[in-house]
């Protein structure tokens, strides 16, 4: 934004210039050099004079050349009352190739005005690498090589090449480092990058240079000899300025240097790439080449048939990796089979080692399925020129028939969601029948069902009954004595007919006393051992008692006095006195306290 | 158990569990005693409820190994057969509509699962497989409210239990606070808990009913079943549905149904044509 609008204000203030200033339009345009190598690049300029284009022009296109705009410049000059200006439209230019290449002449139209401009030369040359002389001698200030590990590669095998950027102790910087170059023919370049940690410092001729390591993995695609390189690349360096002025100490510190191009190229290397060879060559062999060993396993491993078996696969060691592919297993014939899904874990960044992961779903066909048979896989191993043939044993299954039942555990992809899965068929059928049941009417629906749920309501109206008979119980101290002298009365009774059996009239008589008594005591609400003859009389309650009652009541006290000066009785005599005492109970019971 | 004995030996182990005891009988054995007819009576009983099952499982297995050869077609009679006996299970009834939808009837095997879910409507496995079904039936099809699927995760009668309990322990509680109202206090929560339970089963077991009651369905069991506007075969033809859809039953009258199908289309079928079943 800020780069814009700067450029808005050049533009605008150079066009015031142009128009405000007295000198006749012109236009030129020039290259900064006329020779460059391969890898470096010229700067176009076109300039104008007195005059303003709308836009930068559009150049002419040249086969072998590639051109980017850089941006505008412009200047300013008042000199002795006359002011000049110009703006400079500036291009780089870079050879792709080595030769001559002409910048045709350019017709520009500025505001109806045609300018012309002078076709330009430029002279591309081919960067060879600096001789073993020049070198040792330290006067390069970079050069490059590459250095690759063996001169024989079989087709598929992958080689890791090391390309080795030099630069002199006197380089403070570099940068823009650019491959320019990299021929390659026959071979399988991956992405060249640096070997992180591995810059060292070595001593050629008579200068320290540091060395910058690039990897350059590469796999032969061709047999037959090969040439790998001239790599060619270009690189700015920054080398200590020329200027010796001032003091040497401030010049130390304070150099900011000079950015110098310089034009790298490797002497061309020579590898022979050999055919696979036909003798020996296994079956099942897929192109694998490097040296691998392999896992497997499976599960589960008690399954119905049809049911999915997962396969897993690992394939580690070093090799070409993105090639490897897991061969067709014959001897899996009776098993249903999936494409596999494949997972690479590399163990460095070409993918030249580590492992690659194979998961299969294969299902048996039928129950006559014992075993998952063996694994096999081979692979061509270019250190010792053979073909190997890994196996991996047979692997035990049951596989019962459709109708069992046990549900098979299914090995899925970790990453996989089963429940995202689609099914693919109904789960199997059970085995276990379980309890039949007669199908019927809903409990809901059983008049019985319905009836039993009136059972805890009853035994909560029954609490709450009961409760409320306690209660009523406890706070009438009258009630309560009522219901003892009743519940006394009641077995008084007993012992009276068992004495008047037994013809005791002494226990007789004492019993009936102290019944009268407890009676009595409960009707007039006191103490039973209060009770005499004479409350016969005495007492108010008794006075609205009837006669007949009265007279019964008085017959009874007299009988227990009599009793005690006169006592014996039959037993005749005491069962009727027994029963005149249970009658006049019930009387007395009549009268309202 | 049934590991320990081969499957042609089961109606063996049932007539041996058969045995009367004779001698060293509890009850001390008197022909003339009314308990021990009783005891007789209900070991009858359960002597014939073994050879049911015994015959019953032996059918069960047969058919298994029926379906397992790919005679899925015999292997759903075989089932049949043990579901006309009266008796059903949730596994099955699974094994009939399994051997259904092999033998390529949507409608029946759909029938069938449903019929299983009443009782066990937390089968997961029973559960895929209807849902793997419903997903091969052509055209619209009834598909169970949300709510619907929520309530009918309890069989009616489990619905019915659970109330029950929450209701009896509701009224125990009151009773016991009637009882021992010292404790009163203390089963102040447990009551009101109680009373809470109780009203939201109630009314779980309200809707449930409703839902089983009221709201059947009819199952599409022929390859192609057309819906007529009136409940006779001269009616004009209101809508066809395929196999295996499910509809929902608005009235009946003699020998047909009035159904309505997912997109509210209403028409008469005959019987014939469908399955109808009780609500979830």
């Amino acid at each position: 934004m800020l780069d814009r609008f700067c450029r808005i204000v050049i533009l605008g203030f150079a066009a015031c210039l142009i128009i405000t200033s007295g000198r006749a339009a012109s236009f030129t345009a020039s290259l900064d050099r006329d020779t460059v190598t391969l890898g470096e690049q010229a700067t176009l300029s076109l300039k104008f004079e007195g005059v303003q284009p709308q836009d930068a022009p559009a150049l002419p296109t040249v086969a072998g050349l590639r051109v980017q705009y850089v941006g505008p410049s412009s200047s300013f000059s008042f000199i002795n009352g006359q002011t000049s200006s110009s703006i400079t439209y500036n291009y780089l230019v870079a050879p792709q190739r080595d030769g001559e290449f002409v910048i045709p002449a350019m017709r520009v139209d500025v505001n109806g005005q045609q300018f012309s401009s002078s076709p330009l030369k430029l002279t591309a040359s081919k960067v060879n690498a600096p001789s073993s002389a020049a070198v040792n001698s330290g006067g390069e200030v970079a050069f490059l090589k590459f250095v690759f590990p063996k001169n024989k590669i079989y087709i598929g095998e992958p080689v890791v090449g090391r390309l080795e950027l030099y630069l002199r102790d006197d380089v403070q910087n570099f940068g823009n480092f650019q491959l320019t170059g990299a021929p390659t023919d026959g071979l399988s370049a991956g992405k060249i990058a640096e070997l992180q940690n591995q810059r060292r410092r070595v001593l050629v001729g008579n200068r320290t240079y540091t060395v910058i390591p690039l990897a350059v993995p590469l796999t032969s695609v061709k047999a037959g000899p090969l040439t790998l390189g001239p790599f060619t690349a270009s690189a700015v360096v920054v080398l200590p300025s020329q200027n010796d002025g001032g003091d040497s100490i401030i010049r130390q510190f304070f150099n900011q240097g000079e950015q110098k191009q310089v034009a790298l190229a490797t002497d061309p290397v020579s590898v022979e790439s050999l055919p696979l060879p036909e003798q020996n060559k296994p079956a099942n062999f897929t192109g694998a080449v490097g040296n691998f060993t392999m896992t497997a396993t499976a599960g589960p491993t008690n399954v119905t048939v049809g049911d999915p078996i997962t396969v897993h696969v690992q394939i580690s060691g070093r090799g070409a990796f993105d090639a490897l592919t897991l061969p067709a297993q014959d001897a899996w014939r009776d098993f249903k089979t999936y494409p596999p899904t494949t997972k690479l874990e590399p163990g460095d960044p070409f993918g030249f080692q580590g492992a690659k992961t194979f998961e299969q779903i294969i299902s048996p066909q039928n129950s006559d399925v014992h075993e998952l048979p063996a694994l096999t896989f081979s692979f061509f191993n270019p250190d010792d020129g053979k073909y190997h043939t890994i196996t991996q044993a047979a692997m035990p299954l049951v596989v019962r028939s459709a109708g069992s039942t046990t549900l098979p555990v299914i090995a899925a992809n970790k990453n996989a969601a089963p429940e995202n899965q689609t099914p693919q068929d109904i789960l199997p059928i059970k085995e276990n029948m379980g309890t039949l049941a007669q199908a019927g009417v809903p409990l809901i629906a059983r008049p019985a069902f319905l009836a039993l749920q009136g059972v805890p309501v009853l035994a909560f109206l029954a609490a709450l009954v009961w409760r409320k008979r306690t209660d009523s119980l406890a706070n009438n101290p009258r009630l309560r004595r009522q219901r003892a002298v009743a519940a006394l009365i009641a077995s008084g009774m007993d012992d009276l007919m068992k004495y008047a059996a037994e013809n005791k009239p002494d226990e007789f008589f004492a019993t009936l006393f102290r019944l009268l008594q407890e009676q009595l005591g409960e009707r007039l609400d006191c103490p039973a051992s209060a009770i005499t003859e004479n409350v016969i009389d005495e007492h108010p309650i008794l006075s609205r008692a009837p006669t007949t009652t009265l007279d019964a009541l008085r017959e009874q006290f007299q009988l227990c006095n009599q009793a005690r000066y006169a006592p014996v009785r039959g037993s005749g005599e005491l069962n009727s006195v027994a029963a005149q005492f249970e009658k006049l109970i019930g009387q007395l019971r009549e009268v309202k306290a | 158990m049934k590991n320990q004995f081969p499957r042609s030996s089961r109606r063996e182990e049932a007539q041996i569990n058969c045995r009367l005891p004779t001698t060293g009988c509890r009850f001390g054995f008197e022909p003339r005693c009314l308990g021990c007819y009783g005891i007789l009576l209900l070991l009858a009983l359960i002597c014939a409820g073994n050879l049911f099952a015994a015959d019953a499982n032996a059918d069960f297995s047969a058919a298994n190994e029926l379906y397992a050869k790919g005679k899925f077609t015999d292997a759903a009679t075989a089932y049949e057969k043990i579901l006309q006996t009266g008796g059903q299970s949730p596994s099955l009834l699974f094994n009939y509509g399994n051997a259904e939808f092999k033998a390529g009837k949507l409608g029946e095997a759909i029938a069938a699962y449903r019929q299983a879910e009443l009782l066990a409507p937390r089968d997961a496995e029973l559960r895929a497989n209807l849902g793997f079904v419903r997903n091969q039936v052509q055209g619209a099809t009834l598909r169970e409210s949300r709510w619907q699927d929520w309530i009918g995760s309890l069989t009616l009668n489990e619905g019915a239990l659970l109330t029950a309990g929450f209701f009896w322990m509701t009224f125990a509680l009151l009773a016991a606070r009637q009882v021992r109202p010292a404790l009163a206090p203390k089963l102040r929560g447990a009551t009101r808990l109680a009373v809470a339970l109780t009203i939201c089963s109630g009314a779980v077991l309200a809707l449930q009913a409703a839902n089983h009651f009221n709201s059947s369905v009819a199952v599409v069991t022929g390859s192609e079943a057309t819906a007529r506007s009136g409940p006779f075969d001269d009616a004009q033809t209101a809508f066809t549905a395929r196999d295996g859809a499910e509809l929902k039953v608005l009235d009946r009258h003699d020998d047909w149904v009035q159904v309505a199908d997912a997109a509210g289309k209403i028409g008469w079928l005959s019987r014939k044509q469908v399955e109808v079943l009780p609500g979830a």
